[in-house]
């Protein structure tokens, strides 16, 4: 019996084929897009996976309160190590001190290479259960040694066996190989783990971190652990919370609450707003999984719409088959059947379609997704997913024709009544609200982007390089670099500074002025810069003055910017003293000497926050940034940069970054979202399209002898179009104003997030009304000019 | 006796008023009967074979068919009687455009759910008794009218009905086709199936060995 459906649902199919190409095709496009939606959903909720102890690992975080605003994050003391371990170290399997992540040159012979990595303790390779390939687990036990991941291997060794091979780290201490593990995959946190070397080696060769083994208040490091059997996070994080807040007053002042951070949440619950856990990343999987979903019921509409307009056709046939015999259970059988065959087809088109356009979605998506081929739980729950979207796409069809009375059928009288297609309308104003919506959406996704990357950053980012500095041999050296670097005539001003200039590394508090209100507890951005900052960024000065060498007094100096000198409540900040008021070992006061106008270096979505610019006084330095030369162009600016640094650092890499390129990142995560949105909303209206395309034919067809009798009267083409057209203009505008309101509400709830964000207008609704429209019009016009053109004689011979 | 119509009323209303399309119907048909149902358009011919063929019901009286009350049965009870008992041959010929010959016969004995090779058999059987083997792999669409009808009522008799009802069976077709059928018919009833057939021509009326005559919804 079911071969006999399939024959008849394949001979079909072959007949009609324009209604089979819009039918499998829509239907193709849409299952490609819900099934690259799925795996892209899957790679995301399994980020992490890769670890077997993850529902056991955390990370601990701290909350702080900063008169009255709660920031939370991951950033802690070292003291802490030592209380946790003493006073509950029952409560943990692990322990383990991170730094964080770096980037440090390794050498080998002659190879160089520069790889992110982490300072950790011994436990760590246990703790993350890292999969060794060659050494031992236990290989951070000496000082010295250091844990490579295989590519770091590879590309150091070759095919020797690195295991008890000597390599330098920064051109200093020579460090003995222990280890090789398998490289953590990308979807992970640690995706950038390329090495572990010993934390007690960061102690050993960083001063400040060696004095920092009692400050409670420098908050530079980071804490996994892992917690022991029989416990839970949260109980422990119950027990753990006041820990920091014990160890001074000083520190209570800020009501510092630790807690767990369990690894299965980083990812994507990782936001954290006044101190409570706000979601994060899952928002975007649940907006993703929605919009798979809709695109799905887009098509799934258009095979409804497309079965039930041509079931005057296929009337006669269910009343044929009543008569000799057929009870309606076998029909809708039948019907399904015929709903399966189809969506199989599609299914095995979509499989296709998301093999060739996969690498073009990884790349847009930042993934590395595998067509799953050997998961028996793809394969099933694709399985289903065709099943369910067959029933689903063939239920109401096998339904609605199985319901026909074979009499009234075969009598030829049959003519679906006035509200027969009332369904299919309502389908088609659901499917258009989708797309209008959609419309909507992206293009107020675009438009906030655009609108965050047109404001102003404050200083000029085109024409600015920045070279990394984090390896000892540039201490000392900035003098000679930056006279070298002007006299090569590559670049016309060059600084240094402790933060890239697009973010904010580190973060001071506890000072004292005058004029501070009574306990306010600030919060400052902080950088140390070497006086030609301001100039070499081309900040501007709205007060007092730009550092200057010329005074020697300036090395005790400080400039901040505008939103610095409003939260700090002065009217004239020029010449107020800054006082470390830490109980041990302050550092010496400094003095404001100017105000700078307000740079972006954060989110471009947020407000400036208030920020310290201080003038170095140590030797250590993170980045040169390099003003290049005008004149010349850019890569001959960067030929002679490079030149003059390998002169200098003859062991070192050639590292750079342009800042407007590091300043564009920011805009990554925005834009890959604005990039799908897109890509799906032409999908949507594309898959629409097809289904009003292949109604209208239908309509047309239903209406020949109609628009033959008009025609004899003395309708024009324009009359039958107006006809045609309108009916489905009228659904559209419906659709319209049914999705205006919904695509208000939810891009207003987005937009909520960003501080600085684009005013809703009218008129990008009216745009996207107008659009939907204009698409209907010039869609349905294909069918709607063909049927009005035809020669009457004609139509009316067929009746 | 093989079926019964008592008192049968049928109508529809239509703006306030009840148009009634049957009125009055009292008929027994006997086991072997070739009748024929004549009427000017509009008298219910059609309606009547409906009726008996139970693809339509109607509003009062009683129906007994093979000593099943008809008018006391579920739809599903009912759709099961007539499959296992009447076949139907229409004026368009009906027949399944996707299908071939061969299909079209198999189709109601799939619905009966006949095992695959006494399908193969009944519908070998059928072709060759209405000498149509050459055309079996052949659509509808491929055969003339007189064809079609013979593929149709082969179709109606493959599973061995009681009952033929035929609504205009050879309206379609061109007299000598028409001659054909109706020759065919004749053959058939001798064999013992029992024909009800709606005509307007008194020609194919005289084949039948009972003529009943409507006007307006009763029989007179």
């Amino acid at each position: 019996m079911l071969k006999n459906y399939l024959k008849t649902a394949w001979r079909n199919l072959i007949k009609n084929k324009a209604y089979t190409i819009i039918n499998i095709g829509g239907l193709a496009l849409g299952m490609a897009v819900t099934l690259i939606i799925g795996l892209w959903m899957e790679d995301e909720l399994t980020y992490n996976s890769y670890f077997s102890n993850r529902e056991e690992i955390a990370q601990i975080y701290q909350s702080e309160n900063f008169n009255g605003t709660i920031g939370t994050g991951p950033a802690i003391p070292r003291p802490l190590e030592k209380a946790l371990r003493e006073e509950y170290g029952d409560n943990f399997k692990h322990i383990v001190m991170s730094s964080w992540s770096t980037s440090q040159y390794l050498e080998y012979m002659e190879t160089s290479i520069s790889r992110d990595g982490n300072f950790m303790q011994s436990e760590a390779p246990d703790m993350l259960d890292l999969n060794i390939l060659k050494g031992e687990k236990d290989g951070l036990r000496d000082i010295n040694s250091i844990m490579l991941n295989q590519s770091t291997a590879h590309a150091l060794f070759g095919n020797e066996d690195p295991i008890g091979k000597i390599i330098t780290v920064n051109s200093e201490s020579p460090m003995t190989v222990t280890a090789v593990y398998e490289d953590i995959p990308v979807n992970n946190s640690f995706k950038h783990l390329s090495y572990i070397v010993p934390w007690d080696k960061y102690v050993a060769s960083m001063e400040w971190v060696k004095n920092s083994e009692d400050n409670w208040g420098n908050n530079s490091f980071q804490m996994f652990v892992q917690i022991a059997e029989n416990t839970t996070m949260s109980s422990i994080s119950a027990a753990i919370k006041d820990v920091k807040k014990e160890s001074g007053e000083d520190i209570a002042e800020f009501d510092p609450q630790l807690f767990l951070f369990p690894m299965e949440e980083w990812y994507l619950r990782g936001n954290f707003e006044n101190g409570k856990q706000v979601g994060g990343r899952i928002k975007y999987v649940w907006l993703f999984g929605i919009i798979g979903v809709f695109v799905l019921l887009l098509a799934c509409i258009n095979f409804m719409n497309l079965s039930t307009a041509r079931s005057e056709k296929r009337a006669k046939e269910v009343g044929v088959r009543k008569s000799i015999g057929s009870q309606r259970g076998q029909l809708i059988s039948q019907f399904l059947s015929e709903s399966f065959l189809v969506v199989m087809l599609a299914f095995l088109i979509a499989v296709f379609i998301v093999l060739i356009s996969l690498d073009g979605f990884n790349d847009l998506s930042r993934k590395g997704i595998e067509f799953p081929w050997s998961s028996f739980n793809f394969w099933g729950i694709s399985l289903i997913f065709v099943l369910l979207t067959a029933l689903l796409a063939g239920s109401y069809p096998a339904l609605y024709l199985s319901s026909f009375k074979p009499v009234r059928v075969l009598k030829g009288t049959f003519k679906a009544g006035k509200y027969a297609s009332m369904p299919r309308k309502i389908l088609v104003v659901l499917q258009f609200t989708v797309s209008v919506a959609f419309i909507i959406g992206t293009v107020i996704v675009m438009q906030q982007i655009n609108f965050a990357k047109n404001r102003p950053v404050g200083y000029d980012k085109e024409g600015l390089i920045q070279i990394p500095t984090f390896s000892e041999d540039f201490t000392g050296k900035y003098d000679l670099m930056r006279s070298e670097f002007l006299a090569s005539g590559a670049a016309i001003e060059m600084s240094s500074s402790s933060s890239p200039t697009t973010r904010v590394w580190s973060n001071r508090n506890g000072f004292d002025w005058e004029g501070k209100p009574e306990g306010f507890q600030e919060d400052l951005a902080w950088t140390d810069v070497s006086p030609e900052y301001a100039k070499s960024l081309n900040l501007k000065i709205i007060k007092g003055r730009d550092f200057s060498r010329e005074f020697a007094s300036d090395s005790a100096a400080i400039l901040i910017n505008e939103t610095a000198m409003k939260y700090m409540g002065l009217t004239n900040p020029i010449g107020i003293l800054l006082k470390d008021n830490a109980p041990t070992d302050p550092d010496p006061p400094v003095k404001i000497i100017g105000v700078v106008e307000d740079m972006v270096a954060q989110s471009p979505y947020e407000p400036v926050k208030q920020a310290v610019y201080a003038f170095n006084r140590e030797e250590y330095t993170n980045f040169y940034n390099l003003r290049l030369n005008p004149k010349q162009s850019t890569s001959q600016n960067l030929a002679i940069v490079e030149r003059v640094f390998n002169q200098h650092f003859p062991g070192l890499p050639f590292q750079f970054q342009f800042i407007d390129e590091e300043y564009g990142k920011k805009f990554a995560a925005e834009e890959r979202v604005g990039r799908l949105s897109g890509i799906f909303t032409a999908l949507a209206i594309l898959i629409s399209c097809l289904g009003l395309f292949g109604l209208t034919s239908f309509v047309a067809e239903q209406r020949t002898k109609e628009i033959g009798v008009r025609k004899v009267l003395g309708a024009t083409v324009f009359n039958v179009w107006n006809m045609l057209s309108k009916d489905f203009l009228k659904l559209v505008i419906i659709s319209c104003f049914i999705a205006v309101p919904i695509a208000y509400y939810v891009m207003n709830g987005w937009l909520q997030e960003y501080p600085y964000r684009v005013i809703l207008k009218w008129w990008i609704f009216a745009l996207a009304m107008i659009g939907a429209m204009m698409v209907t019009v010039v869609t349905v016009s294909f069918q709607a000019i063909r049927a009005a053109k035809s020669n009457p004689i004609k139509s009316l011979r067929t009746e | 006796m093989l079926l019964q119509l008592n008192n049968i009323f049928k109508w529809v209303n239509s703006g306030g008023q009840r148009i009634f399309l049957l009125k009055d119907i009292n008929l027994e048909v006997q086991e072997g009967e070739f009748i024929s149902v004549m009427g000017p358009s509009g008298s219910g011919k059609s309606t009547l074979l409906n009726v008996i063929g139970m693809l339509d019901g109607f509003e009062e009286g009683e129906y007994h068919f093979l000593d099943e009350s008809v008018h006391n049965l579920r739809e599903k009870h009912r759709a099961n009687l007539y499959k296992e008992y009447i076949g139907f041959v229409f004026q368009q010929y009906h027949l399944l455009d996707d299908l071939t010959v061969q299909e079209n016969l198999e189709m109601p004995l799939l619905y009966k759910k006949l095992k695959g090779a006494e399908r193969k058999a009944k519908v070998a059987d059928m072709l060759d008794r209405f000498n149509i083997v050459g055309k079996k792999d052949l659509f509808p669409a491929q055969l003339s009218g007189g064809q079609q009808q013979l593929v149709g009522i082969a179709r109606a008799l493959i599973s061995n009905p009681k009952l033929i009802l035929a609504d205009e069976p050879t309206g379609n077709l061109n007299s000598k086709q028409g001659e054909e059928i109706m020759d065919l018919f004749k053959q058939l009833n001798e064999e013992g199936v029992t024909i009800i057939q709606v005509t307007h021509s008194e020609k194919n009326a005289a084949y039948g060995s009972r003529i009943i005559n409507l006007l307006d919804g009763r029989m007179i």
